[in-house]
């Protein structure tokens, strides 16, 4: 597999510490439609960097990979659309 | 270059017992991702269903203590893969272990003052929240205070992939509580 998809690590952990600032600065600022579409995706930025940075499981099983994401995806879709919908 | 390393410490030690080994792991991750799935479903249709109960609930939840629970196992994580991935598995190891009992003493922390006010509040949203949070902090609290320590003693790389695996797992599942439960 070609080595340049690998992030180093601290690039991955800084990336993740940065998404869960702003996760949290969305959650406390923004109004509830696009508080929902931030969470959301920024939910789903960080699942995606613990299982394709971390576990680095794309070099192994690019379907177990695509499993665990989109997993994660269909549960920061339906917790953005409840934050979205409800507030 | 690292997986091809590890693969061949894997297949050298133990060739016979990998593949179903292999297969109970992925088992065992799923069965966790499906009753938590489970779990945070029944939350998101009981917050759909009553808001002012949702609100009650966040008025409880302390949501920079969270954040930085979140910002400690994550940089756990982050240890835990180290240690996968070849780079001085025992310290690496040793060191998620404690990531993982400083989250269990943050969360601690937060159910100090959380708890009183959950108590005096009767609705489902509070049981359920009880139940995941306390579920996800058993996991870490086994994991760190257990698997990974013991692993550390004797860090056979088989061994610290499956239990990087575990944890990762735990770390997943918590990005996914993160933004059912607080962030709402």
């Amino acid at each position: 597999m070609p080595r340049s998809l690998a992030l180093p690590l601290p690039a991955v952990l800084l990336a993740l510490l940065l998404a869960t600032g702003a996760s949290l600065f969305a959650a406390a600022t923004l109004p509830a439609g696009p508080r929902g579409a931030a969470i959301a995706l920024l939910s789903l930025f960080k699942a995606a960097l613990v299982v394709l940075g971390f576990m680095r499981l794309q070099r192994e099983s690019p379907a177990l990979a695509a499993a665990l994401i989109g997993y994660a995806a269909l549960l920061c879709l339906l917790a953005g659309l409840r934050i979205a919908l409800a507030g | 270059m690292n997986i091809a390393v590890r693969n061949i410490n894997l297949d050298a030690g133990h060739p016979a017992s990998e593949g179903g080994m292999e297969l109970l792991l992925w088992i065992l991750v799923w069965s966790e991702l499906i009753v938590f799935g489970a779990l945070l479903g029944a939350f998101l249709v009981f917050a759909t269903l009553d808001p002012p109960a949702l609100a009650a609930l966040h008025q409880a939840l302390d949501l920079p203590l969270a954040g930085l629970a979140t910002a400690t196992l994550l940089t756990s994580g982050c240890f835990a893969a180290r240690a996968a991935f070849g780079h001085k598995p025992r310290r690496n190891l040793v060191i998620a272990a404690l990531g993982g009992l400083a989250f269990c003493g943050l969360k601690i922390a937060a159910f100090a003052h959380e708890l009183p006010v959950l108590a005096a509040s009767e609705g489902r949203l509070a049981e359920l929240y009880m139940l995941i949070v306390g579920f996800h902090f058993a996991h870490v609290l086994f994991v760190a205070g257990l698997l990974l320590l013991l692993v550390a003693w004797r860090p056979a790389p088989r061994h610290v992939a499956t239990v990087a695996t575990v944890w990762h797992l735990v770390d997943l599942v918590w990005l996914l509580i993160l933004p059912v439960i607080y962030l709402g």
